[in-house]
């Protein structure tokens, strides 16, 4: 990916780097999901629920996870999500790129302080 | 990908909205754990997650397809700004529609011939026996040649003979004796070519023999019209010249053959026949694995075999046995003229992408701002593109359809005018029809087309210049440096390809007028021919068919406005018989025969009915009947090739030596010399030919001549013969006791038939030639006014400084001028190497005719300078001070 | 409930800053600073840069001017509000926030 997307698309997918980051740990159904990103951040971040199932289909379209229904571990119908080997590249390269934005938005940033 | 999501997404849908339920019964979980009651839980969760439907319908526009829906927006985009301009949009579909439409045109005309697969059954295996030699190979079979290939079942499955053209033959027993097309055929036959059988069955090998009895299969259409679709009438007899023939089957009018047929009849060969006159076409179907170097290998093999037979003389030792596909054999040598074709028609289309993509350039340089607005709300440079490749594709899917139906009519058009021999279109044009591959095909090149002229407008638009462009005022804003350079190469294609085309029609109306200009050698006009068939019982000996000759000649004589009465057993121009000769007492050399050369059995009246000239010796006479001395008559061509020394009046000539008991005769006495004619078209020279009189036929000739081709009567008049017809059928069905006549046409018509292909060919590209001719005029003319426009102040300013109004318009013509003659020398430098591929159209015009190379180019100038005339004109009338105000 | 959602993007943020630093540039020099500052890696789109001018106009978090390039051609040039002041120091803090929880999720301790 030669040409970064453009900065309204960064946390677009971000939401995608945190789920892949979030499935490494294991499977996990949608709720199961939101609530461990959410813990992690602190509760800084609240995943809208409005995102998060259509980006769970994009992936999933995408091959980077697969999904099947289980039983959740307070015995309820639930649809788990997994980490494909693809997924795992996938996740790798998110990460690279995000680090590039970052520290990219950082030296626009960091001029005032200088 | 994007497909699959978009089909199914319903299912997905639900699996959506089971997960969401799932994902709030365990956010309801997770509340009522932190101590909430139920209630309060489901209703905090409800809460939390927002409304499921949005996020369900956020999901469900995720799965639709963008594309489509994108497609959809600039579709409507493309339709609002096309319409703002409908003189723009009329014009380029028109011309697309024209461009569109001569190529479908031609491609349905070789879509029918050369692509369309025949319509028999596994149509890969069926091969046409063929003779090969020397001078390449060719079809036709006598009774030994079949016997053979009939026996080499190990790479032929079915072996089956038929006839040429088919013989006619007479319904009697009614009324009115009706002549209908019989077809002989050998037992394997339908089998061959697999068709369907509605009712009995068809020969039996029994049937098939010698003295197998008269049966007969019905075609699908004889058995409609002539018993309503009876049935019953399988095991009745139907009359065949006075003879009653046992119907054994009908065959399903899905079987379609070359020669349409009314009805069949079996051959009933001799095996041991030693005759060796070829009068029938055999075809085969391949065994299943059976390799074509297989079937050669053996044929080799069945030719030692025949000559081993039959004698070294039936078969020259560099002559053999070969087989051709038979979808190939029918096609025949139609293929290259047709492809021409398609090329020429393809630099039409050419020209018509430019012309549209110059109008396109020309509205996209005034939309520049358009643009660059729609830029700066955050459309993307693709987006631009892709909304302007979008309205030239609309224009060309329009023109396109309008295309399709231009071109479909037009090529029923042009074959129903004439369609020239072209194999499988059937009668007047009627097998070229509208298929998926037509519809594929047009398809096809519309979008090429839509592409093709919209992709450089589009890319040449959307320059991002952007700022620079918002920033002008507008009002000059207009055809940048480059886009004026790209407009102007445009032109200079379309007078290349135009010239080229225009060249092209040239030299073939040259090759048409010389043609109309060749001598045929004998009347045509007010000269008509029709066809009796002999067949039956009465005329298997001579002297009853020179009776009817005889007694036919006086009674159409007879008939007022009649000058003369011919009768011969082929027309000029229309195919005849070959037949091998010697000299009688000249040594044979190396080859088995003296030579050969074409052979008519004629009345005594035929060089009068034709107006044949004698040159030397005598004509025949009444009296040149089976009891008088052999002779014959034979025409210049035969003299100067085969005496170019001696008298040929002082030989005699033994016609066809070892060709079989059928032509078992003595030698004949040449006793004149008459004109030449042109037999195989006004574009072969003549062919050596000899004439001998009809009533002097062996008997066996005259079997088997009534049995596979009728007699031609030939019936010069005063007054149009048309006009007479009725009475000189009359009078020749008295004549022949009841035998009807068929194929009556004049010799114009057969004439106009053997220049037919080259008229149509010159048509076609006549046409094309001036649609190029139109559209590179509307190209220059274009480019040249919308330039007067936009130096509309320069020149306001010359003016103002004393520019001469003529010194002004002379510098619009020279630059106009200037990219014609670019076109020219371009053009013809293309023509130069391109007219090669015409080479085999031509007659007594070279590919590189001073005349057409020399007019042509001129002529084009002459169209340009015409139509940059009036923007060159509008130059002079330039206002200085209106032209100064605009800025 | 002080959450923060994930918010649309950093454009506003990156073009506020770059207004802060340089004070007043067109929108061709926008893009063209955010690119050479940001060392390429970022790349602004025409067609997301003019549409997020106008509605930074339209908040009033910038004004416009025409003015004159040194290339002699017209082209309108942004200035920095005191609103818009504001919103740098607004759409900073909520940057660094969520930068910050994505790093404990990507990164946890």
């Amino acid at each position: 990916m030669k040409r970064p997307p453009d900065a309204g698309d960064i946390l677009q997918g971000t939401l995608d780097m945190l789920i892949l980051r979030t499935l490494l740990m294991g499977p996990a159904h949608g709720h199961a999901i939101t609530e461990v990103i959410e813990h992690t951040s602190e509760n800084a971040l609240e995943v809208e629920q409005g995102s998060l199932y259509p980006a769970l289909h994009r992936l999933e379209d995408r091959g980077l996870v697969s999904s099947q229904w289980g039983v959740s571990e307070n015995n309820r119908r639930a649809k788990f999500y997994t980490l494909t080997s693809k997924g795992r590249k996938e996740l790798s390269a998110a990460t690279g790129r995000w680090h590039r934005m970052t520290r990219a938005i950082g030296l626009i940033l960091g001029e005032s302080h200088e | 990908m994007s497909f699959r999501r978009f089909t199914n997404r319903t299912s997905k849908d639900q699996d959506l909205a089971e997960e969401i339920d799932s994902h709030l019964a365990h956010s309801q979980d997770a509340h009522a754990a932190r101590g909430l009651s139920s209630e309060e839980a489901r209703r905090q969760a409800y809460v939390r997650f927002g409304n499921p439907r949005s996020t369900r319908e956020h999901v469900w526009r995720y799965r639709s397809l963008p594309w489509l829906e994108d497609l959809w927006r600039d579709l409507r985009f493309a339709l609002r700004g096309l319409s703002k301009t409908p003189g723009f949009t009329i014009i380029a579909i028109l011309v697309i529609a024209v461009g569109i439409g001569v190529n479908t045109a031609v491609f349905s005309v070789i879509n029918a011939v050369l692509l369309k697969l025949l319509t028999y059954p596994d149509p890969q295996s069926l091969v046409q026996m063929r003779n090969t030699g020397p001078q390449g190979s060719f079809p036709g079979a006598n009774i030994p040649k079949f016997n053979i290939w009939h026996q080499q079942t190990s790479v032929f499955q079915q072996v089956a003979a038929y006839d040429f053209g088919g013989a006619g033959l007479n319904i009697t027993g009614g009324d009115h004796p009706e002549q209908v097309q019989g077809i002989h055929v050998s037992a394997d036959y339908f089998s061959l070519f697999g068709a369907p059988i509605v009712a009995g069955r068809t020969f039996t090998s029994a049937e098939d023999s010698p003295h197998g009895g008269h049966v007969t299969v019905l075609s699908y259409g004889l058995w409609k019209s002539r018993y309503g679709a009876d049935p019953k009438v399988v095991g009745t007899t139907i009359q065949l010249d006075g003879q009653p023939y046992l119907i054994v089957g009908v065959i399903d009018r899905r079987f379609v053959t070359d020669t349409p047929a009314d009805l069949w009849v079996p051959f009933q060969f001799d095996m041991n026949s030693q005759d060796m006159a070829h009068y029938f076409t055999v075809s085969a179907r391949l065994k299943p694995g059976v390799t074509l170097p297989q079937v050669n290998a053996q044929l080799r093999l069945a030719a030692d075999e025949y000559r081993r037979i039959y004698g070294k003389d039936s078969l020259p030792a560099n002559s053999g046995f070969g087989v051709a596909s038979l979808q190939e054999a029918t096609i025949g040598d139609t293929r290259f003229p047709l492809l021409v074709l398609l090329g020429a028609v393809g630099f039409v289309l050419l020209i018509a992408c430019a012309n549209v993509a110059n109008l396109l350039l020309a509205r996209a340089s005034s939309r520049k701002r358009e643009f660059a607005t729609r830029a700066a709300l955050g459309a993307g440079r693709s987006q631009i593109i892709r909304q302007l490749l979008t309205e030239s594709l609309t224009l060309s899917l329009v023109g396109g359809a309008l295309g399709l139906i231009l071109g479909f009519a037009g090529v029923r058009f042009l074959l129903s005018i004439n369609p020239g021999n072209i194999p499988r279109i059937g009668e007047d044009g009627s097998a070229v029809t509208l298929d998926i591959n037509i519809l594929l095909f047009t398809l096809g090149i519309s979008l090429l087309t839509g592409i093709f002229f919209g992709l450089l407008p589009a890319i040449s638009a959307s320059q991002p210049n952007l700022a620079a462009t918002l920033n002008e005022n507008g009002s000059r804003s207009g055809i940048g440096f480059r886009s004026g350079k790209l407009r102007s190469a445009l032109v200079i294609g379309e007078m290349a390809l135009t010239l080229v085309l225009v060249i092209g029609a040239a030299l073939l109306i040259r090759t048409f007028l010389k043609l109309q200009a060749v001598d045929t050698g004998f009347a045509t006009h007010n000269v008509i021919s029709m066809a009796m068939s002999m067949s039956g019982d009465r005329f298997q000996k001579t002297a009853p068919v020179a009776l009817v000759v005889r007694d036919g000649t006086d009674r159409a004589l007879a008939v007022p406005g009649v000058v003369d009465v011919g009768v011969s057993n082929c027309l000029p121009m229309a195919g005849g018989f070959g037949m091998s000769f010697d000299v009688v007492g000249r040594p044979k050399g190396n080859s088995p025969f003296a030579g050969g050369a074409g052979f008519y059995s004629i009345s005594w009246r035929y060089f009068n009915a034709l107006k044949i000239p004698l040159l030397r010796g005598r004509s025949f006479t009444e009296q040149d009947n089976g009891a008088a001395p052999n002779v014959v008559i034979i025409n210049q061509a035969m003299a100067r090739q085969y005496w170019p020394k001696g008298d040929p009046l002082k030989d005699r000539i033994q016609i066809g030596p070892g060709a079989g008991p059928a032509f078992a005769e003595g030698p004949r006495q040449v006793v004149g010399i008459v004109g030449d004619t042109h037999d195989g078209g006004p574009n072969r020279d003549p062919f050596p030919m000899m004439y001998i009189p009809l009533a002097q036929m062996p008997d066996l000739e005259t079997a088997l001549n009534s049995r596979v081709a009728p007699l031609w009567w030939i019936i010069r008049s005063q007054v149009d013969p048309r006009t007479l017809s009725s009475s000189i059928t009359a009078a020749l069905r008295d004549a022949s006791g009841g035998l009807p006549v068929a194929h009556i046409r004049t010799m114009d018509e057969i004439e106009a038939r053997n220049t037919a292909r080259q008229r149509f060919n010159m048509l076609l590209l006549t046409i094309f030639g001036f649609a190029g001719l139109l559209m590179a005029a509307i190209g220059v003319y274009g480019v040249m006014s919308y330039s007067v426009q936009q130096r509309t102040q320069e020149l306001g300013v010359r003016m103002a400084l004393g520019a001469q109004a003529s010194s002004l318009r002379n510098m619009v013509i020279r630059q106009g001028m200037a990219l014609t003659l670019i076109g020219v020398l371009i053009g013809t430098g293309g023509a130069f190497w391109l007219t090669r591929f015409l080479a085999s159209f031509l007659f007594g015009v070279k590919t590189l005719d001073p005349i057409a190379f020399i007019v042509t180019p001129l002529l084009l100038a002459a169209v340009a300078l015409s139509s940059i005339w009036i923007p060159a004109k509008r130059a002079t009338r330039v206002d200085p001070m209106t032209a100064l105000r605009l800025e | 409930m002080s959450r923060d959602e994930i918010p649309p993007g950093t454009l506003y943020l990156l073009i506020l800053k770059t207004l802060a630093v340089r004070k007043k540039l067109h929108g061709y020099e926008i893009a063209e600073f955010i690119e050479q500052q940001s060392e390429d890696v970022l790349q602004v789109e025409e067609g997301s840069l003019y549409p997020a001018l106008q509605r930074m106009l339209m908040k009033g978090w910038v004004v416009a001017e025409w003015g004159v390039t040194a290339g002699n051609r017209r082209a309108r040039y942004y200035t920095l509000t005191a609103d818009g002041k504001k919103q740098l120091a607004l759409e900073l803090s909520k940057f660094q926030r969520i930068m910050g929880a994505v790093t404990k999720v990507v990164q946890p301790a």
